[in-house]
């Protein structure tokens, strides 16, 4: 890894306590840097980070190619409420269309809900006198004096950032492009987002949310790529800098900053990004992720090469609340995301009897701090992790190769106390209860983007990563009916490693309402040229032209007073209007006949950048062969790891050698059995189980009656 | 009932497994419905059911549909008993007959093992449209029955399999939007047909003798739950009278909705007795609407991991006399009873509130207020424009109210302004808060919400089920009431007060402005930090006249400063005036 002329992309992927970075040569060679997160300076960590990595292998920043960043500035920002100071200016009448929301709650027969707090108090939202009509005809021309006097009234508020969204600005911006301009002359400088430059689309309520948001966090996250830049600059990387978008495409740093909306989801999207591009490598049409750490476990499907996306969501609102069927949790957020299912459980989950005598695991969770009673760092209650160190599923001296000693007779203990008394249960009778509720509760999860979506979990094969994940993935598809199971190598590190394999990608949308039978192909050619234009115009600014340039329309459609679209794709030859019986058929089971009037209500671009040449290698080569685990935090709760900071390369760091056996136990029926400790090299020749596969990064259980081995690149593909 | 769990681990996983199965239904129909009362508005239920139509497993939907599913299921085994085959699906709507309202449509299938009935598959949906004498078959001023629409008693949908085609063509024929309504009826067949392949996953891997164990087991658990719960409560009895202004025909007559609580040991009982006797207008309840929203009140303030199911109902007795509003016989018109179910949400509470002082909130806005506004195009096509509006909560003991939220009888959401104005020939004026509504209090009401329509056609007829114009939400324990209902019509450039329930012709330009009403505040305004105070003046949801008023506390209107001296002078003299030393527990 000395040699300069290499020529390396790097990925980081920057968590709450630990930021990934992750070098990949352009011959395939791999190598990973863990540091502390500084809290106050995200963007320090990274540029000390590579200049450690620089310093240690000889690599300069000349060497960089490419920088690609999943953050969660951005959506800290806005969880934490530490955003901007922003204005919101709107047509008279409508000023608490922010706060009133959609009305539904998340929540039933709960007298103590309490509305997320709104983005911009009612003081800071002002109201101006004009009006457009649902058909963009203006009938009450703007009142300048009004905003001249509004944004006065705002700035002597003291503002930051300064949102605009005018009823049936989706139709006609006119008057948002005028109080724009009124702006830019009165407060030169001021952050500014107009909902018709931000969001096109029609609903009042959705579109001030979306651009509030986007105004909300802009100036953090311009402040942060900035500085970000600026580093990167003073270690000499000059290649650009990708950020990682909530739908999976990356776009600019400067593409970020002006729409910083894009990225909210920027973290947990890398992971689904990396499972679509290697599922046609490893064989599988079809993959249901699953990514589980300390505090959370989240499910996204993954099929015939496409990631499955959702038009809009809520930030905040992403643990569900039992189930999918009640929303409004969070800040709604309008922009395609990847569509992930999110449950709070995780190995940090806490195991109680409720007073119905019923074994019960999370909502509640250790976390970080105390953590799980093994960790010994003041935790009092039973979790996951204890349970499964219980069982023998956990190294029960230590984890992450050593570097986090356990404290198993504790776990031991408490568990005894607090869980398996009181149910009047065996010790480890007690504990396989929990593991398994803990699965159960997951499997919402996974139930969520499968069978609640209409698609038969069967088909598909388990893709499982993150810290806990492997640890659970067996068990969970065998109560799904689902065969295989793939556990890719470093599944710990396995979000960082996604980033290195997407594409620059921006998505456009405006409202465009007609009746989709007797359309003008003409009509409908120029309005998708206009999208198509912006999207090419973005592209180019960031180097992409010509054959790098790829397009997709669609159109969202829907029988005339259905409340709800289907999106689907526009190609030559196919009106839309059969394109969108084929798709309600397949999606609902049914269409309605041939006279039912389908209407257009939306036009959709994605514009893609393509990169000259394959984004990763066919295959990936991690130095000290195969058995090596790259170095990342223990399972139960990454966050508890002490700071680790060791370059990648040849393996010369000093390991804890697995133990050869331990016992381990798999349920009343087959009890306790020796179970082999196994290196991921060690399953070259297939194995049966029960098995252990210890990591450093995470340890993965193969249930007894599996099967695994390795394939080609590395990975554990399971039969269970 | 068993008083522990014989498999503690082995009951959990089937329990979470029959949740997940009940709230998959709900799920098929929300993905596959047609209409936006079923979509935005979840204006529907699922269940599982067992052999006996006890509700084991209920979906997270509608409050308004609690326990609506036993007297459905009963009616229909009244009715087809042992005949049921497997293939068989039923239908029924009829309020007399095991329904709530004609709108709400069950659809009901049992669930077969090797020939035995071990199962029901359970759905209602509010439908589109189910005939009668007004579009929506939801008005509230028909005065019997046979005006609401088509009646179905339980009947066949399908036969061992076979479409029922007699069915079928009565309800093309009787209903005005058929493609919406079979679409939505398709949505609650899907829904019963992923639940009967779930139930038989379920026997396949534990045996059908297991299933049903577990099914009693879930049932003895949660009657254990709730009743731990209820023992731990205060023992006593506690009375409430609320009142709907009027039914809307017999103009300026009070209706009053009574329920005495009596709670001994782990059973509660609520009795309806000295409620009003049924009314001519539709707004009569089925006893299983009134044991609805009095079980919505009682899971409110109970543990929420206690189920909706039979468990639940072991423990609670609702009592209501036939012949009165909470229990109405033929010929009574129930299609606009939502507004008595919410209603009666204010009774319980205010009986409640008296039994545990700090966990009742204070009145709400009094439900939703139901907008119509129909007629005919130029061209003689017909639209129709509904919308339900509900608003802000009422004072809690340890929060305010919230502004601008839905109602915890029936969590329904606004549709979007712009989305109307594409579709109606309507345009809306407003979607505010209405400052200085809530009732006063440590702890204020929530700020309801006013919405204001222009026609944009020649001429339509405009409905309007509003209340809480005479009789305002309360406030509690100090807490002041909300302000009333209130219904304005612009036209000509004049603007005209109206009643609350209103049917009349609006011309084009005309306005018709509906202002939500307050709901009650909880606890002294005069212990309202003043700091809270000078925050809703800041904000524009109070006046500095009710801060000075109503709060005691003054404020520096430049400055947005609390002038601290002036305020306690001021708090002193209002507490001097007013008539009491310790707050009143209600006020109205």
């Amino acid at each position: 890894m000395t040699t300069s002329s290499s020529r390396f992309r790097v990925a980081v992927d920057i968590g709450g306590t630990f930021t990934d970075i992750v070098f990949l040569d352009l011959d395939g060679r791999l190598h990973i840097k863990k540091v502390s997160s500084s809290v106050e300076d995200y963007a320090r960590a990274i540029v000390d980070g590579l200049r450690e990595v620089f310093d240690e292998t000889g690599l300069g920043g000349r060497d960089v190619v490419e920088v690609l960043h999943g953050t969660t500035v951005a959506s800290n920002a806005l969880l934490e409420l530490r955003g901007a100071r922003t204005g919101l200016i709107t047509t008279r009448g409508f000023r608490d269309v922010l706060e009133i929301r959609r009305l539904r709650m998340p929540k039933l027969y709960d007298l103590t809900w309490e509305k997320p707090p709104t983005l911009v108090e009612r003081r800071l939202r002002m109201e101006v006198g004009e009006r457009i009509d649902a058909r963009g005809a203006v009938q009450q021309p703007l009142d300048d004096a009004d905003v001249e006097r509004a944004l006065d009234r705002l700035l002597g508020q003291g503002i930051e950032a300064l949102a605009v969204c005018l009823l049936n600005a989706w139709a006609n911006p006119v008057h948002e492009e005028r109080i724009k301009s009124i702006v830019h002359r009165r407060a030169p400088g001021l952050p500014l987002c107009i909902s018709s430059e931000v969001l096109p689309e029609i609903k009042e309520y959705e579109r001030t949310s979306t651009t509030v948001i986007n105004t909300y966090v802009l100036p953090i996250v311009r402040r942060y790529l900035a500085t970000l830049r600026t580093g990167l600059d003073g270690i000499a990387v000059r290649g650009p800098l990708l950020i990682m978008q909530s739908s999976g495409g990356l776009m600019t740093g400067d593409a970020a900053a002006a729409r910083p909306m894009h990225i909210i989801e920027s973290g947990p999207a890398a992971g689904v990004v990396g499972a679509q591009a290697l599922a046609p490598r490893i064989g599988f049409a079809k993959l249901i992720t699953f990514d589980m750490g300390g505090t959370t476990a989240k499910a996204s499907i993954v099929e015939d090469g496409a990631i499955s996306r959702a038009t809009e969501y809520q930030v905040g609102g992403g643990i569900m609340h039992g189930s999918r069927l009640l929303t409004g949790s969070g800040y709604l957020l309008r922009v395609p995301a990847i569509d992930l299912a999110e449950v709070g459980a995780g190995g940090g989950s806490i195991v109680w009897r409720d007073a119905g005598g019923a074994l019960q695991v999370g909502p509640r969770s250790a976390g970080a701090s105390p953590g799980p009673l093994c960790y010994d760092l003041g935790g009092t209650e039973p979790t996951v992790t204890d349970a499964n160190i219980v069982l023998g599923y956990l190294n029960p001296t230590a984890l992450a190769g050593g570097a986090v000693k356990l404290n198993a007779a504790r776990a031991h203990e408490i568990f005894q106390e607090r869980v398996a008394e009181p149910l009047g249960l065996p010790l480890a009778e007690a504990a396989y209860g929990a593991h398994l509720i803990a699965a159960s509760n997951m499997m919402r999860a996974i139930r969520a983007v499968s069978s609640e979506r209409g698609r038969d979990p069967r088909e598909y094969a388990l893709f499982a990563f993150g810290g806990n994940g492997p640890l659970f993935a067996a068990g969970m598809a065998r109560a799904l009916e689902m065969t295989r199971v793939v556990v890719p190598p470093a599944p710990g590190l396995f979000s960082a490693f996604g980033l290195l394999y997407s594409e620059v990608e921006h998505h456009y949308v405006r409202t465009w309402r007609r009746p989709a039978r007797g359309l003008d192909p003409a009509d409908l050619a120029e309005a998708f040229g206009r999208l198509e234009a912006e999207a090419r115009a973005q592209l180019a600014a960031e180097g992409f032209t010509g054959a790098a340039v790829r397009i997709a329309r669609s159109v969202d459609c829907r029988y005339q007073g259905q409340s709800f679209e289907l999106t689907v794709p526009v190609t030559a030859g196919a009106s839309p209007e059969e394109a969108f019986g084929r798709e309600h058929e397949r999606t609902y089971g049914h269409r309605a006949g041939a006279d039912e009037p389908v209407e257009i209500v939306s036009l959709r671009v994605v514009g893609q950048g393509l990169s000259d040449r394959p984004r990763v290698p066919e295959r990936v080569n991690r130095p000290g062969g195969p058995d090596m685990a790259p170095r990342t935090p223990p399972p139960g709760g990454p966050e508890t790891a002490p700071r680790i900071d060791r370059p990648g390369g040849p393996e010369t760091a000093p390991r804890t050698p697995p133990a050869a056996s331990r016992r381990a136990y798999f349920g009343p029926r087959a009890g306790w059995i020796v179970t082999p400790i196994l290196t991921r090299g060690d399953l070259a020749t297939p194995r049966e189980g029960p098995a252990v596969v210890e990591e450093y990064d995470a340890t993965c259980l193969v249930p007894p009656g599996a099967r695994a081995k390795l394939d080609v690149y590395g990975n554990i593909v399971m039969e269970v | 009932m068993a008083t522990r769990l014989s498999d503690p681990i082995g009951f959990e996983l089937f329990k979470t497994t029959l949740l997940s199965i009940a709230d998959e239904m709900a799920l098929t129909i929300l993905r596959t419905a047609y209409s936006g009362v079923l979509k935005d508005n979840m204006d529907y239920s699922t269940a599982l059911c067992d052999a006996q139509g006890r509700t084991v497993a209920q979906g997270l939907t509608l409050p308004a549909h609690l326990s609506s599913f036993p007297d459905a299921l009963a009616a229909t085994i009244r009715r087809y008993g042992d005949r049921m085959r497997p293939g068989d699906v039923f239908a029924l709507n009829d309020p007399f007959e095991g329904g709530m309202h004609l709108p709400d449509v069950f659809i009901l299938k049992p669930i077969f093992h090797e020939g035995r009935r071990v199962a029901f598959a359970a759905t209602i949906c509010h439908q589109t449209d189910m005939g009668g004498r007004v579009a929506g078959s939801n008005a509230s001023d028909s005065t019997e029955i046979f005006q609401e629409g088509l009646r179905i008693p339980p009947v066949k949908m399908y036969d061992a399999g076979e479409p029922n085609e007699t069915l079928f063509r009565l309800l093309e024929k009787n209903v005005r939007m058929p493609v919406r309504v079979f679409g939505d009826m398709r949505a609650q067949l899907a829904a019963c047909h992923i639940a009967e392949e779930a139930f038989a996953r379920l026997i396949a891997k534990h045996g059908v003798g297991q299933v049903s164990a577990y099914m009693e087991e879930i049932l003895d658990y949660t009657e254990r739950l709730t009743r731990a719960a209820l023992a731990e409560l205060p023992d006593g009895e506690w009375s409430f009278t609320d009142w709907i202004d009027d039914d809307g025909i017999d103009f300026g007559a009070p209706i009053p909705l009574t329920v005495a609580l009596k709670k001994h040991g782990d059973q509660m009982t609520a009795d309806w007795t000295g409620t009003s006797a049924q009314v001519k207008g539709a707004i009569n309840n089925t006893l299983s609407f009134t044991r609805a929203a009095t079980y919505t009140c009682l899971k409110s303030i109970l543990p929420h991991e206690i189920l909706c199911n039979a468990g639940f109902y072991r423990a609670i007795e609702v009592i209501a006399p036939p012949g009165t509003i909470a229990n109405a016989v033929p010929p009574a018109a129930c299609a606009a009873r939502g507004l008595t179910g919410f209603r009666m949400v204010d009774t319980v509470f205010g009986a409640l509130a008296q039994m545990l002082p700090d966990r009742v909130i204070a009145a709400s806005e009094g439900g939703n207020t139901g907008v119509t506004i129909g007629g005919y195009h130029a061209d003689r096509t017909p639209f129709i424009f509904v919308e339900f509006i509900c608003s802000a909560w009422g004072g809690r003991p340890w929060a305010d109210g919230l502004d601008g939220n839905a109602n915890l009888f029936a969590n329904m959401s606004l549709p979007s302004a712009e989305v109307t104005e594409t579709e109606q020939p309507l345009e809306i004026l407003c979607c505010e808060l209405i400052p200085d509504v809530g009732g006063p209090g440590r702890y204020r009401g929530g700020m309801s919400i006013r919405r204001a329509y222009r026609l944009t056609e020649d001429e339509a007829v405009l409905q309007v089920r509003a209340d809480r114009h005479t009789f305002r939400p309360y406030g509690l324990y100090g807490g002041g009431p909300g302000k009333p209902s209130r219904n304005r019509l612009i036209a000509d450039g004049r603007e005209r007060e109206l009643t609350a329930k209103i049917t009349m012709t609006m011309r084009r330009g005309d306005v018709f402005i509906h202002d939500q009403p307050g709901p009650g505040g909880w606890g002294d305004p005069l212990e309202r930090d003043p700091l809270r105070v000078l925050r809703d003046v800041a904000n524009e949801l109070v006046s500095l006249a009710s801060a000075r008023d109503d709060y005691g506390v003054v404020i520096d209107a430049s400055a947005l400063v609390v002038d601290e001296a002036a305020t306690a002078r001021r708090r002193a003299e209002l507490r001097a005036a007013r008539g009491w030393a310790t707050p009143p527990v209600i006020s109205r």
